[in-house]
């Protein structure tokens, strides 16, 4: 029997990507907490306005603006949650993002000392942040109202506080040298040039956001169970292919892959609906990126839009590289796809229009690995590849774990949320303050974020790549002479003869900003923060 | 099959510990009863490193001592059990025949064995290769599961494939795309530099443990 979830009790966040709800633009509050009780009086007066989980059917009747909250260990012990229910969390947890770098691969250029001032960058031990508050909206003018809102919460906090109260943390790398009081982030749309599905670009040119786990009970479009899913048994270009996930996975208190409870603090009303996520600020190096892929794409056979495709997995505009192996094909589909989403989305489309965008829409997800067990079309190392291998790491033998498609990829599935930020105003250079901020939701810090980001995209050795890199995401390093060591496999093709191709000497094209590990409580957990009353017997 | 698996062997072996200590030892100055005195020799002797002495002898592909003090209690309702010796126990997957392997191991190594093996049960009687081999024997348990980190080939031959590889690597990140006549001119270059027919030299050196560290020119 399915799990059902109490979609009033979950935050809004863990089961929506705002993003897809019209919600372009973003700002991330960060807060420390001086004096316990202006703590709980801050997540007291927060409460009446953080967004939940209930499905929003009708796009025309949902909120300007959404508002989410989560905590850092140090600011559940800053709000004097007991000691035993802190003591329930995983290490991972109560470490914190920094202490966990040699593991994430948060070395070299992504270390610490690198990151914005918000993050105690000098210091190992310490670790001001306490709060994050998340807030997306459907315009700034919306966004902005929101913000003051929170501004005059807080105000009232610190009014009632007579030891120091709650303070809003700044430290955040601006673009002009600046102090910003809060992290902004907004969609990227694409230029007029560029084609794109509609979804978002990166800075690199990518379209992004585009796959997403979907999971038991979590009230979803039931369509995004393919590719989103579990792969089972069936035709992975339909429904029968996929399964949902356990909610176990990403919520608390509900059964996971393993048909276990996830490991979570007490008592159970503290953690059940909660779940944990991982901020981090991704800056990207445009201007090594680019100069990389005009120099290596010169080369490359194909030139430089497959290598950049090669990269990914997906050509730039979004169509992955499994269904569609020509720029010319993804071009086509990606441009009809465009066209009838515009009018879908304005109403205006013939119900033979409406089936069509459906079923193209599929072919953005819908797939596995199966007819390229070669790598020949998607390259093993490719980053779409290495972060979802769908079936992939039974390497075509379909008769390997025969019943479970997915054995090595369902335990380490995660939920992708946030934005890009800043503007990168000259594509031939690195500095200046532009990236994404990444949020990660998962139930399991080690199993999900921290196995991916250390095997999957540090290490090579399930895509048999042995110690090779994700291309966009993994840590290159810098070597004397300021260049990254990367190196990625492009595979060739049996049948048709061509010989592989290898990229070496690679530039660390995205560094870590910044970020830490956040318990997102449910609405109850919230209360029962708020009030202090957690018996943790 | 217990023991092999193609041309790779899995020997473990239970050597019961001595009790009480070594004669000549002064009691009361730290511990040195025959168990202390083997814990500290394998920590001595036995590094996880190219020094290690179980670095020198051939076709080892993996292997371990340690003490084994006694069987875990589980709880009730299980009984509590106690082992009637302490063990030394030593587990080594590697190339080829037993015999051979033991005989390797005894030429190349002899002081260290003896510096381990001396506070074992029995031990006393060892006086050459074949003593120590049919001591082994004696202690010998059935195995039957196999370190997955090497095929069965000889333990020369991986290291030179993995030297090899990485090498390749290299060329071919370096030569990539070079006409016909030049790329071969590099390859034969190659070649000649890592002697592919040559498994003693260039290669990895055996027992090491780092990337930095695997290569002997």
């Amino acid at each position: 029997m399915d799990t059902v979830l109490d979609l009033d009790d979950i935050q809004g966040n863990v089961v929506k990507a705002y993003g897809r709800y019209g919600y372009p633009v973003a700002r991330y509050l960060f807060f420390g907490i001086v004096a316990p009780e202006a703590g709980r009086d801050f997540v007291r007066s927060i409460l009446p306005h953080i967004t939940t989980s209930v499905p929003w059917p009708d796009l025309s009747k949902t909120p300007l603006a959404a508002t989410n909250i989560a905590f850092t260990y140090q600011g559940l012990r800053h709000l004097e949650v007991p000691d035993v229910t802190l003591h329930g969390f995983p290490d991972e947890f109560s470490m914190g993002m920094k202490a966990r770098r040699d593991i994430i691969g948060d070395t070299g250029p992504n270390h610490f000392h690198r990151w914005d001032p918000i993050w105690d960058n000098q210091e190992e031990k310490i670790q001001h942040v306490h709060i994050i508050v998340t807030m997306d909206g459907k315009n700034e003018d919306a966004l902005e109202t929101r913000y003051q809102l929170i501004r005059g919460i807080l105000a009232g906090v610190n009014g009632r506080s007579k030891d120091g109260g709650v303070v809003q943390l700044t430290g955040h790398r601006g673009a002009g040298g600046d102090d910003p009081l809060y992290q902004s982030a907004h969609g990227l749309l694409p230029k007029p040039a560029e084609l794109g599905y509609p979804g978002g670009k990166e800075h690199f040119g990518y379209s992004d956001g585009i796959s997403t786990s979907y999971f038991q009970g979590c009230g979803e479009d039931p369509d995004l169970v393919i590719g989103g899913g579990k792969p089972v048994k069936g035709d992975p270009k339909t429904k029968e292919g996929w399964a949902p996930l356990e909610a176990g996975e990403f919520v608390f208190g509900h059964r996971d892959e393993a048909f276990e409870y996830p490991e979570a603090p007490g008592p159970p009303l503290f953690s059940r609906n909660g779940t944990f996520m991982v901020y981090r600020k991704l800056h990207q190096n445009v201007g090594s990126f680019n100069s990389y892929l005009e120099a290596e794409g010169a080369k490359f056979p194909g030139g430089m839009e497959a290598l950049a495709a090669k990269f990914a997995g997906r050509w730039r505009n979004g169509a992955p590289l499994v269904t569609f192996d020509t720029e010319e094909k993804a071009n086509q589909y990606i441009t009809r796809l465009a066209a009838l989403q515009v009018k879908v989305w304005a109403n205006q489309a013939t119900e033979v229009e409406k089936a069509e965008f459906a079923k193209l829409n599929l072919q953005l997800k819908a797939y596995d690995y199966d007819d390229d067990k070669d790598g020949a079309k998607c390259p093993f190392g490719a980053h779409i590849r290495r972060s979802n291998p769908r079936s992939g790491l039974r390497f075509g033998n379909v008769k390997a774990f025969a019943d479970e498609p997915g054995a090595l990829s369902n335990r380490r599935r995660i939920l992708r949320r946030g934005l890009p930020y800043g503007h990168s105003e000259d594509p031939t250079r690195d500095d200046g303050d532009h990236g994404v901020i990444m949020m990660i939701i998962n139930a399991d810090l080690s199993r999900q974020f921290e196995f991916v980001q250390q095997q999957w995209f540090n290490f090579g050795n399930d895509f048999h790549l042995a110690n090779d890199q994700d291309p966009l995401l993994g840590n290159h390093g810098i070597n004397e002479n300021c260049r990254g060591e990367g190196r990625m496999v492009i595979e060739g093709d049996a049948k048709t003869n061509k010989p592989p191709y290898f990229c070496s000497r690679m530039p660390t094209l995205v560094e870590t900003r910044g970020g830490d590990y956040f318990f997102v409580p449910s609405l109850t957990c919230l209360r029962m923060i708020g009030l202090g009353n957690i018996d943790p017997t | 099959m217990a023991n092999k698996s193609g041309n790779a062997y899995a020997l473990t072996l239970l050597c019961p510990i001595l009790p009480g200590a070594p004669p000549g030892t002064e009691p009361g100055i730290g511990a040195k009863s025959h168990v202390a005195c083997l814990r500290y020799e394998l920590q001595q002797q036995v590094r996880v490193s190219e020094e290690s002495p179980m670095a020198k002898v051939l076709n080892t592909y993996l292997c371990r001592f340690y003490v084994l003090d006694d069987v875990p209690y589980q709880g009730k309702p299980a009984i509590l059990e106690h082992l009637k010796s302490r063990y030394l126990v030593f587990s080594s997957n590697f190339h080829g025949e037993l015999d051979d392997y033991l005989k390797g191991m005894w030429i190349t190594i002899e002081p260290e064995i003896r510096f381990i093996l001396d506070h074992c049960v029995g031990f006393s009687e060892v006086s050459d290769v074949a003593s120590f081999i049919a001591y082994i024997k004696k202690c010998q348990v059935k195995t039957t599961f196999f370190f997955n980190g090497s095929n069965d080939d000889p333990l020369a031959e991986q290291l030179k494939a993995l030297y090899l590889k990485q090498e390749f690597s290299k060329f071919v990140c370096e030569n990539q795309g070079r006409n016909p006549a030049d790329l071969q001119q590099a390859f034969r270059q190659f070649i000649k530099r890592a002697q592919p027919e040559n498994t003693a030299n260039p290669t990895w050196k055996a027992g090491a443990y780092h990337l930095d560290r695997v290569v002997s020119q």
